[in-house]
């Protein structure tokens, strides 16, 4: 695939990544030299995936070659992801920072996350969208960066028996350890699942599946109670949801992501109406969405949503009608001074 | 490391087909008849140089045959307090096999049989290996052939700290004058010396201790494993025991969300002053044995199983000077 100018750009934006890794950070007047070189060098399906089983001393070393070469790459890009309560993993798929979960580690749309790089580097980011009827999740590093990743494989091109590895932070990030690479086949092939004999385990969660040409293939999801049967979410999923997850929706009904319920939104103020109009907040819990968007105590809300406050019930039936996790922006006035303050809802 | 971490899901139910399912079979898939029929030079080393170690007809763990003339390592705490042993190498049962000589810190024992003429394993020149390379250990076994379970080196060399510290395995009376012993943990050291409810605690490797917070301190840099003279009082009587120190996280039954997926894993699976890391899948019993390379080499000893994902070996280096310590000892 030859990138095109363009696509760069694109992708800033949150589109798909198409570009090539090493072709990204080129400068254009070199691509003309490099180009004929990377074609040669493009990735072939290795033979021994086309044997039923490896045959001789030569197959299993040509794996093991193939799995050694393409692992380090593989292993730079997988992350821990810590949600708080606990941790699972993920792995970055463009040099933005764009980070592919599952939806049960993400646990919803526009959280907060920290996500732990390889050598224990600890990033902010925050979780897009998700689909929740199948486990996948898109996370977002909001830190500025350029960051190792992974190329996926978009023409979804992996047959049943193809030898994969897994990775994972299984059971949590340990720097001395890194993560946990494991070889096995795919097994079963579905839809919206993929089964190998790569075993996981609790924190592999999110984490990646590669196959030997070090190109994503799943997102490690499920486990079954017989200890061959680890579960991932094919790729060619996250790129049938892949718009819908950039703009952050939240798509399906479960069961791997409970959807925000309208109502159950916390703001996390007390007001009183003001005589000349507006509500005077007269308290900020501490940790609240309002008190880290920065409201204080005496400031005077004005407007939600561009919607006028007049009494505290305006307040309560405007929020009534929202879930955690939806934007919202107030209007307000800091000591006579008016401004707007942009906040999630939280859960209460 | 984070105290908790995110469980994977139970899968909801799969087994109904649905259009487009393909499924592998069985003997395709890593460790079916197919592949592992390639690990046959391994498989063979195995045969010849590793042993199943069983009291009457259960085999308990596996084994690593050092010398010709009988002398095998295993893993100490699966043949702990077995009074009579019996090892098979090859296709020959021998039976009164005696356990030699101890290492309580790698948790390894040495065993001697009554033979002759055995095959030891030949050692890698190291176990630092990259990861991806394949590795072949012992899977489940008859009495005349080992089977060959196969796998990748998956994780970087390490210690693997004692879960929660090292702990003598005992609860001390509140409020009592000195350290007086309320109950005794049954898996752990102090139960195997013979402490009691009851004994008071004098002093730790000969360090008079009176306080919690002394022995606190004594206890803080100690390793799983080490052995700790304890000095009581019983009865008015002054007396010295040798007591191992356990994990305190393995005295406890509490099993995590992980360890539940996790099927049968070894006891002991903490506090290794220094393993390699691999992923094939086992139990508890398929511990003790030789970890080989694809030259059918010896690259460690598999020490643990510990959990679904995760399995331990002492690396080669270290086996070899435990192998000479404890023949060394057993000499004595």
């Amino acid at each position: 695939m030859i990138p095109s100018a363009g696509l760069r750009d694109a992708e800033q934006g949150g589109k798909l990544p198409h570009s090539d890794p090493e072709m990204s950070n080129l400068h254009p007047i070199l691509l003309l030299v490099i180009l004929p070189v990377m074609a040669l060098a493009a990735p072939e399906r290795p033979y021994f995936n086309d044997k039923k089983a490896p045959e001789n001393r030569k197959d299993l070393e040509a794996i093991q070659k193939t799995l050694t070469s393409v692992l380090p790459k593989a292993r730079e890009a997988t992350v821990c992801i810590d949600i708080g309560e606990g941790s699972g993993s993920g792995v970055i798929v463009s040099a933005e920072g764009l980070v592919l979960t599952a939806a049960h580690v993400a646990g919803g749309v526009g959280k907060e996350l920290t996500v732990i790089l390889e050598d224990g580097k600890r990033l902010k980011a925050e979780s897009m969208g998700l689909v929740s009827t199948t486990d996948c999740a898109m996370v977002r590093i909001t830190e500025k960066g350029t960051y190792p990743f992974v190329m996926m494989d978009r023409e979804n091109s992996t047959k049943l028996g193809d030898w994969v590895f897994s990775l994972g932070h299984s059971g949590g990030f340990d720097k001395d350890r890194g993560s946990v690479v494991r070889l096995g086949r795919l097994v079963r092939m579905a839809e919206t699942t993929i089964q190998s004999d790569c075993t996981l385990i609790g924190g592999d969660s999110g984490g990646p599946l590669f196959d030997l040409e070090g190109r994503l293939i799943g997102i490690h999801s499920r486990v079954g109670e017989v200890l061959a049967q680890n579960m991932h979410v094919p790729i060619q999923e996250f790129l049938t949801h892949w718009d819908e997850m950039t703009r952050g929706e939240f798509v399906g009904d479960g069961p791997f992501a409970k959807k925000p319920e309208t109502g159950k939104g916390f703001l996390g103020l007390a007001t009183e109406p003001r005589p000349e109009g507006g509500l005077k907040v007269t308290k900020v819990g501490r940790e609240s969405p309002a008190e880290k968007a920065g409201v204080k105590e005496g400031d005077v809300l004005l407007k939600l949503n561009g919607k006028v406050l007049q009494s505290r019930e305006d307040l309560q039936n405007l929020l009534k009608e929202m879930a955690p996790g939806d934007k919202m922006a107030l209007e307000l006035l800091k000591k006579g001074k008016p401004e707007t303050l942009e906040m999630k809802l939280g859960e209460r | 490391m984070n105290a908790r971490f995110f469980p994977i899901l139970l899968a909801l139910d799969l087994t109904t087909a649905s259009y487009g399912v393909q499924s592998l079979e069985g003997d395709l898939r890593k460790n079916g008849d197919a592949v592992v029929s390639i690990f046959e030079d391994q498989r063979a080393v195995l045969q010849r140089s590793s042993a199943v170690i069983r009291e009457g007809r259960k085999d308990l763990c596996y084994g690593v045959v050092i010398s010709a003339d009988g002398y095998i390592l295993t893993k100490a705490s699966e043949v702990q307090k077995i009074s009579s042993l019996s090892v098979i190498v090859n296709e020959t049962k021998y039976d009164n096999a005696k356990v030699v000589a101890t290492d309580p810190t790698w948790d390894v024992a040495l065993i001697k049989a009554d033979a002759q003429g055995l095959f030891p394993v030949s050692y890698a020149p190291s176990a630092d290996l990259p990861q991806g390379t394949w590795v072949v250990a012992n899977g489940a076994s008859s009495t005349t052939r080992r089977r060959a379970l196969v796998g990748i080196i998956s994780a970087k060399p390490r210690e693997i700290p004692a879960s929660g510290g090292a702990a003598l395995g005992v609860i001390l009376k509140k409020d009592s004058k000195g350290l007086e012993i309320e109950a005794v943990n049954e898996k752990s050291g102090a139960q195997e010396a013979g402490l009691q409810k009851g004994d008071q605690i004098t002093a730790l490797d000969g360090k008079k201790v009176s306080k919690i917070e002394q022995m606190a301190e004594f206890m803080k840099d100690k390793k799983a494993g080490a052995l700790v003279k304890v000095s009581i009082k019983r009865a008015g009587k002054e007396q010295e025991l040798d007591v191992r120190l356990a994990a305190k996280g393995e005295l406890f039954d509490e099993k995590s969300r992980n360890d539940q997926m996790s099927g049968r894993f070894s006891q002991r699976r903490t506090g290794f002053p220094r393993v390699i890391q691999h992923d094939i899948l086992g139990n508890e019993e398929s511990v003790g044995g030789p970890l080989l390379d694809l030259e059918g080499r010896c690259i460690g000893m598999n020490i643990a199983r510990a959990d679904r994902a995760q399995s331990f070996a002492i690396p080669v280096e270290d086996l070899k000077i435990l192998a000479e310590q404890l023949t060394k000892n057993a000499a004595h």
